[in-house]
């Protein structure tokens, strides 16, 4: 079996195949639309960072027992919201909501006494909503340009209706992450945002590569369109790629992660890491998974 | 020879630069959330005009220079309306908003009343019980509005109105009832504090349209007695100083001449003079801004990123070679020259940009470099790929690897052309740590394509001659692959 992947041989009716695949991409849309659904109208909690609330972040090393994080849980001076320890390090996080800054400055000082640490070695975030939303229009606007390019790009490259599988993909990839986000209640940052658009940038990649394989395929072919035969042809040629180039693209990525887990950094570059991993498992599944039963759609009519 | 030259054309030029780089000992300049600092967002509100924003940066500027301490403070536009300013190896955080300034709007507002006389805001009315003239009971006079009930000053401050200020600057505080703002910062051209004989005077200057609208306040203010004849100079709410009109000064003719003198005693050694011609120079900015995001990092933060981004990409890639010398034997190799000299490229390009255009590589840029590990070694793979389908058909390796290459090319060229387009994208519309992203990946992608185009498709061929056997390329017999 591995030596037919690997040789491109593999005989899977992808005809076949995508009509389970379409079932289950029907079942993953409807929970998508609820996830989404439910946490635009606030029954599902996003957690979105200081950066979209506006608010305060304090980040240090010292040594504590979970009193102490009670006491600065229950302190009056600000509403803190959440915290953070790490299992491999003293990093200890605090978020409050927005408040006034003589407030956050003796918050400061407050968790410099309590800890016994040197305020300067605190590191403190400020943030207004203002620069979490900045990011998110942005990233919406660059959003709609680019998917509206894509369209342009793929339909003069290859097929209007290419592009429109493409966009089911791309969205496939997004909602899957954004809904893992919410169902487990991760931190949305605007690392996350971005690695979001990102995202997008890679699935495209993949089912670019794709639809250039399937023009060969159809080329080499007696019809000048899209066949059963071309397709399963290309699909199974095209798997070993595939599996290699997200193989080799998520190491990089997994090692961040892995590596930052284990030195117990949170920050910037793990909050970027973790969406890309995701997306890029996904953008290989749905560049093959998705695309298969909607491209044998096309064919059937 | 010819062919070898062409082969390692982008090795040879990035091992050069990278040698370059190193022996005249340049690293990468390192941005803020790496080395430690404190990086502040100003925003300003929308539609602000970019005049003034630029002014605003320029007074900022000349701020931190005059605050000194600060080793290579950056600020820039950054989007439409907002402001970075990143200070670099500052901790104290107390200090770097000093640094920055109060933001706030400099007025020059006459002084209406003020609590010198009674004790008590001018806002709030003395109300003596008549049976015990001890207990004496305040209440906010009739017609004002909007001040506290029990100290009556104004709970917000506009300067267009009148409004109730305390100041605590003269030692004790005191209460100013204040008319609209008739000067702004604006309109001064310079202040210095000299000391022409036995005490300090800031010496002011104002801009030549605006001396007229000094000398009629002047004017005005001259005919006037007591609290009446002062002029209060109210930065961001707070009243800095609050001089008196001069007696010799004519109510008929005002001071003229678009200067102005300030007396200030000779008490602390000309600080205050010092401070207040500071404020006058470069306390007003002409937009007022919000402190939309603060962010501190410390330097043992910055290092231990810098480590692990480092560290993870080095990691990622030494596992990335493995698996492509494990995968494609001889090809994995020439993936792995590629890729090392690309990191060699990428790394020489990225500290030269530090060097010469200030470029500053952040977090997010080297998130930018490790995803690109990524992207390049698929064109390693996507050309790979094509060579052994055209084995598999019954090609020679040499014809299969030149076809190989120049399909892989076409295929390569489209895809890096989508990622191109997001790079730009992102790099356009993008507002801070985005940008570094966006240009990063944006660089590897150009990279990619000359390798692609200028090494992958020549390598490939060439070493497609070097055995006969399937299992130099991959890991399967000859038997197997043409079986199929």
């Amino acid at each position: 079996m591995i030596k037919k992947l690997f040789i491109g041989s593999t005989d899977i009716d992808f005809l076949k195949v995508g009509k389970l695949f379409y079932r289950i991409f029907i079942i993953e849309a409807l929970i998508f639309i609820a996830v989404f659904i439910f946490s635009l109208t606030g029954i599902l909690n996003v957690n979105l960072s200081v950066d979209f609330t506006g608010g305060t972040t304090y980040q240090f090393e010292a040594n504590y027992d979970d009193t102490d994080i009670d006491e600065v849980m229950a302190s009056s001076i600000l509403d803190v919201s959440r915290y953070q320890t790490f299992e491999n390090s003293n990093s200890l996080i605090f978020r409050a909501t927005e408040n006034t800054q003589d407030k956050e400055t003796e918050f400061l000082f407050y968790l410099s006494n309590k800890f016994d640490i040197p305020d300067a070695d605190i590191d403190f975030q400020r943030v207004g909503p203002t620069f979490g939303d900045e990011i998110t229009t942005k990233g919406i606007q660059a959003l709609i340009i680019f998917l509206s390019l894509v369209v342009l790009l793929i339909s003069y490259r290859y097929e209007f209706k290419y592009s429109l599988i493409a966009l089911i993909a791309l969205t496939h990839d997004l909602l899957l992450v954004f809904s893992i986000y919410v169902l487990l209640g991760l931190e949305i940052t605007p690392s996350t945002v971005i690695a979001l658009l990102t995202i997008l940038g890679y699935s495209l990649y993949d089912t670019v590569i794709l639809f250039d394989k399937l023009n060969d395929s159809i080329k080499s072919s007696k019809y000048s369109y899209l066949t059963d035969g071309s397709l399963n042809k290309t699909f199974n040629e095209v798997l070993m790629r595939s599996l290699n180039t997200s193989i080799t693209s998520a190491i990089p990525i997994a090692s961040i992660l892995f590596l930052g887990n284990y030195l117990g950094l949170s920050g910037t570059l793990s909050d970027f890491a973790l969406p890309l991993f995701i997306g890029i498992l996904s953008g290989t599944y749905s560049s093959i998974f998705v695309t298969v039963p909607f491209l044998a759609k096309i064919i059937n009519k | 020879m010819k062919k070898l030259f062409k082969i390692l054309f982008l090795p040879l030029i990035s091992i050069s630069l990278f040698a370059l780089v190193y022996y005249q000992n340049l690293s990468p300049k390192l941005g803020l959330d790496l080395q430690g600092g404190i990086s502040v967002i100003l925003t300003a509100d929308e539609g602000t005009d970019q005049e003034l924003i630029e002014q605003a940066v320029e007074i900022m500027r000349t701020r931190i220079e005059a605050f000194g301490d600060v080793q290579e403070p950056e600020i820039a536009i950054s989007g439409e309306n907002s402001v970075l300013v990143q200070l670099p190896g500052v901790t104290d955080q107390e200090r770097a908003i000093e640094a920055l300034g109060t933001t706030g709007l400099l007025t020059f507002r006459p002084v209406l009343d003020s609590s010198m006389s009674t004790g008590y805001s001018p806002a709030l009315e003395l109300i003596v019980d008549p049976d015990d003239p001890e207990n004496v009971s305040t209440a906010i006079k009739e017609g004002v509005t909007g001040v506290d009930e029990v100290i009556g000053i104004s709970l917000e401050d506009n300067p267009e109105f009148e409004s109730y200020i305390l100041s605590v600057n003269s030692g004790y505080p005191v209460v100013y009832q204040l008319g609209p703002a008739e000067l702004t910062g604006n309109d001064i051209s310079d202040a210095i504090a000299v000391f022409p004989e036995n005490e300090w005077i800031v010496s002011l200057e104002f801009k030549d349209e605006s001396a007229n609208l000094f000398t009629e306040l002047t004017k005005k203010l001259a005919n006037e007695n007591g609290e009446k004849r002062k002029l209060a100079i109210v930065l961001d709410g707070e009243v800095v100083s609050a001089p008196g009109i001069a007696f010799d000064v004519d109510p008929t003719v005002g001071i003229t001449g678009g200067t102005a003198a300030i007396s200030m005693g000779n008490a602390d050694g000309g600080e205050s003079a010092n401070n207040l011609a500071i404020i006058l120079r470069y306390g007003a900015l002409p937009v007022s801004f919000e402190r939309s995001s603060i962010q501190k990092v410390s330097a043992t933060l910055g290092e231990n990123t810098l480590n692990l981004g480092l560290q993870a990409g080095l990691i990622g890639l030494i596992i990335v070679s493995l698996y492509l010398i494990l995968y494609y034997r001889i090809l994995g190799f020439v993936a792995i020259l590629g890729l090392t000299s690309f990191g060699l490229l990428f790394y020489s390009v990225i500290t030269l940009l530090g060097e010469y255009q200030g470029f500053t590589l952040t977090l997010s840029g080297i998130a930018g470099i490790i995803v690109s590990i990524g992207l390049a070694a698929d064109s390693y793979i996507v050309t790979f790929e094509k060579f052994k389908d055209e084995i598999k058909i019954g090609r020679s390796f040499q014809f299969a690897a030149d076809k190989a290459a120049t399909d892989a090319w076409k295929t390569i060229l489209t895809a890096d052309f989508v990622s191109l387009s997001a790079a730009t994208l992102l790099y356009v519309l993008a507002i801070g740590p985005i940008r570094g992203f966006a240009l990063a990946l944006g660089v590897a992608t150009v990279f990619d394509l000359f390798f692609t185009r200028l090494y992958t498709r020549n390598t490939v061929p060439f070493v497609s001659n070097l055995t006969s056997s399937s299992r130099g390329f991959f890991p399967i017999k000859m038997k197997d692959l043409l079986n199929d």
